[in-house]
């Protein structure tokens, strides 16, 4: 409907143009010589070339033949031209009119195949740019949909395959623009082909909707689906671009999620390779003490002093008991690293968790003066009070071993209105500022091979235990000296209600 | 002196730790029975009637905690269980079905020598329970009359709070599991209602305990129970 209208609107001006060039003209004839207003009109003629083509022009310049003729060639209103001058006038500027339309209308055609290719490449610059910017693949579909749409204006969805090579939906909610009346069938179809389907294609003609296969250098990747649209060759070229680019784009971010799995790969293998060189390190040492006492104790028992013989024996238990806190330790890291631990999390009071903790080193701490920082009636906590109790006695062998053995330790439990912190701290040397952080890190060593040395475990499992009861860990430089380990459990919520006895029955 | 001495069975299935129990033992003039497998365990509990069981809980053929069920439908014969590390779950369920004590491995001979000495002793106790009056150190509690005393004074207790001290001093030495505690103070209802326990018992230390943090009777076994101080170590 609305070419009819373009066309005759193009037709009435280009009669207006030479009518209104004549009432002008017509104004200032007595200045004018006829062949000047000749140029007059050559001026309409070309301003309609220019604007509406060459159709349009060549029947300006009759109409503009036509009222030279009438209203300034003598005998003025007549049609008839006296003069030979102003004959040749008119033909001249027919021939020049129609020739210089020509050359617009080649103009004209050319300016708007430049404008054409310009807005195409605004648009195939605004993808590549947006796909460059975008991280995942979500956000390339994301983009893709959205220009697709802007570009082509079809409603318009990406599919692609889950573990069993089926096509699907997006997990994410459709965009309002996203196409959802995909024909999976079809979809699959495509995506186990590498072929397109759908309407006006070799496959499937009557499908209501078009399927073009994402193909790339690693395979079908995945099926666009979008509304058939009406495609002339130049368009259906530009659309191919279109898709290429965004085929490019998800190629790039798979590939780059391949690469971060590998290097992922590559991290896990060498810690893994560091904790079998950590594990052999620290077990062999140990194990050499055990056989060569234990062998020796074997073969040479009767030439042994007493003395001796419970020396040997001693250093078979020392050495042991080592090798068995190493593997406690390797597997309780294992454990909460493979997710295993559950939680066994129950109501306790955090005075009866440090009590049971400084139980299991009483020996250890022994000479060690240790000052209890404690307020009273604390509320209860909902922990697992076997990892706290762990975190507790980790933090305090730490403490113990790396501060001299006359220095106290301190251990301060405090609530706050979120949480309870609690920490354990010493007057040992502490560690420069650079390592707060990195004692965390599993096997990290402050001496290695010393023989105080650990595998370098304690205080990454503090950290996953802590981590897990949703707190956080850190160790401080103390005021005054020494290392200061402070961790807090959130209270997520309010201990239960109990009805307790009323207080004044007594026995 | 008796001139028999008591009869140890051990059921382990690792051969070495058997054969270094069995070692252990023996030496310490215990006669000892050992197996491989809680079938010949249950057949040598009943034809040689052991005066104790040492039962690890990880055996091949019977699950420990069944085979623990098994015996206390008929006897009462002391039962100290061995477990793997932090299985705190395994010991509470085998401590909940009767056993008597547990260790769990690597342990130290000698704690193994204690609890099976502590064991022995309890059970010769029995049957005259007459022993109402139980004293360690300043703690001295009278069952019979009801009496708490620190360091010669009179310490005034809820009766939820003798309740709960009655049940550990009849047990002194040995763990009670919180579900044994929970369920013999406040009923079979109650068993999963921890914080109760927790708050009498931080009361009962307030009142036994000079330092609340740092118990000398009443002792937590994390995850577990707890445990009365007896004067053994």
């Amino acid at each position: 409907m609305k070419i009819p209208w373009n066309i005759f609107f193009h037709l009435l001006l280009s009669l207006l143009v030479p009518l209104a060039l004549t009432l002008v003209a017509w104004f200032f004839r007595d200045i004018l010589i006829p062949s000047n207003v000749l140029l007059i009109y050559l001026l309409g003629v070309f301003f309609v070339a220019i604007q509406f083509g060459l159709f349009s022009s060549v029947l300006a310049s009759l109409i503009s033949a036509a009222a030279f003729a009438f209203f300034f060639a003598p005998p003025i209103f007549s049609l008839k031209i006296a003069d030979f001058d102003n004959l040749m006038g008119l033909v001249i500027m027919l021939i020049v009119g129609t020739v210089t339309s020509k050359l617009t209308e080649n103009l004209r055609v050319k300016s708007k195949l430049i404008e054409n290719k310009e807005r195409k490449a605004s648009a195939l610059y605004g993808l590549s740019k947006a796909l460059a910017e975008s991280r995942s693949e979500k956000e390339i579909i994301h983009v893709a949909v959205h220009h697709i749409y802007a570009e082509f204006k079809s409603l318009n969805t990406f599919l692609f395959p889950d573990r069993q090579r089926l096509v699907h939906y997006p997990d994410e909610s459709p965009l309002n623009i996203s196409l959802q009346t995909v024909d999976l069938n079809v979809a699959n179809w495509v995506f186990q082909h590498g072929q397109m389907a759908g309407k006006d294609t070799d496959n499937l003609p009557n499908e209501s909707c078009v399927y073009i296969p994402l193909n790339c250098s690693l395979g079908t990747i995945g099926v666009l689906a979008m509304n058939p649209i009406e495609l002339i060759e130049e368009q259906q070229q530009f659309l191919e671009t279109f898709v290429t680019q965004i085929i490019h784009a998800l190629e790039r971010a798979k590939l780059a999620e391949q690469a971060k799995e590998a290097t992922l790969k590559m991290q896990t293998e060498a810690l893994r390779n560091s904790l079998l060189s950590s594990i052999s390190h620290d077990l062999r040492t140990p194990l050499a003490t055990i056989i060569g006492a234990a062998t020796t104790l074997e073969t040479d028992a009767e030439r042994l002093t007493e003395n001796n013989r419970k020396k040997l024996a001693n250093a078979i238990a020392e050495e042991a008991q080592r090798i068995s806190d190493l593997t406690t330790k390797i597997l309780e890291m294992a454990k909460l690293e493979t997710g295993e631990v559950v939680l066994n999390k129950e109501w306790y009071a955090p005075e009866e968790i440090i009590g049971s903790a400084l139980r299991c080193l009483d020996k250890k701490l022994k000479y060690r003066q240790i000052n209890l920082h404690i307020a009273q009636d604390l509320a209860l906590i909902h922990v697992d009070a076997v990892l706290l109790q762990q975190v507790i006695v980790n933090l305090l062998d730490n403490a113990d071993k790396y501060s001299p053995v006359e220095q106290p330790i301190d251990i301060f439990v405090e609530p706050n209105t979120s949480n309870l912190t609690i920490s354990i701290a010493d007057r040992g040397l502490g560690i420069s500022e650079n390592l707060l952080e990195k004692i965390f890190d599993k096997f990290f060593q402050i001496h290695t091979e010393s023989a105080q040395s650990g595998v370098g475990l304690g205080l990454s499992i503090c950290r996953a235990i802590v981590e897990a009861h949703g707190g956080e860990i850190h160790a401080l430089l103390r005021e005054g000296g020494g290392l200061e380990m402070k961790f807090n459990l959130p209270v997520l919520e309010k201990p239960p209600v109990m009805d307790l006895e009323e207080n004044g029955l007594t026995l | 002196m008796k001139n028999t001495s008591p009869l140890l069975l051990v059921v382990e299935d690792d051969p070495q730790f058997r054969s270094l129990l069995t070692t252990t033992l023996e030496n310490q003039n215990y006669s000892v029975v050992a197996m491989s497998t809680g079938r010949d365990g249950l057949v040598e509990v009943r034809s040689q009637r052991p005066n104790l069981l040492i039962l690890d809980l990880g055996l091949p053929d019977i699950d420990g905690q069944t085979l623990i069920c098994r015996l206390r439908t008929w006897t009462d014969l002391p039962i100290i269980v061995l477990s793997a590390r932090n299985q705190e779950s395994d010991i509470t369920l085998a401590l909940d079905n009767g056993a008597d004590d547990y260790l769990t491995k690597p342990f130290n001979t000698a704690e193994l020598l204690s609890r099976i000495r502590a064991l022995l002793r309890r059970t010769a106790k029995l049957p005259n329970a007459i022993q109402e009056i139980f004293q360690v150190d300043n703690l001295k509690v009278d069952l019979t009359k009801r009496q708490v005393f620190v360091a010669e004074k009179e310490i005034h207790l809820t009766p939820i709070e003798f309740n709960l001290l009655s049940i550990l001093v009849r047990n002194a030495g040995f763990v009670v599991t919180h579900r044994q505690l929970l369920e013999k103070i406040w009923g079979a209802s109650y068993v999963e209602h921890s914080h109760y326990l927790r708050i009498y018992m931080r009361q009962l230390r307030q009142k036994l305990e000079i330092d609340c943090a740092r118990p000398r009777y009443l002792l937590t076994e994390a995850g577990i129970g707890y445990r009365l101080y007896d004067g053994e170590n």
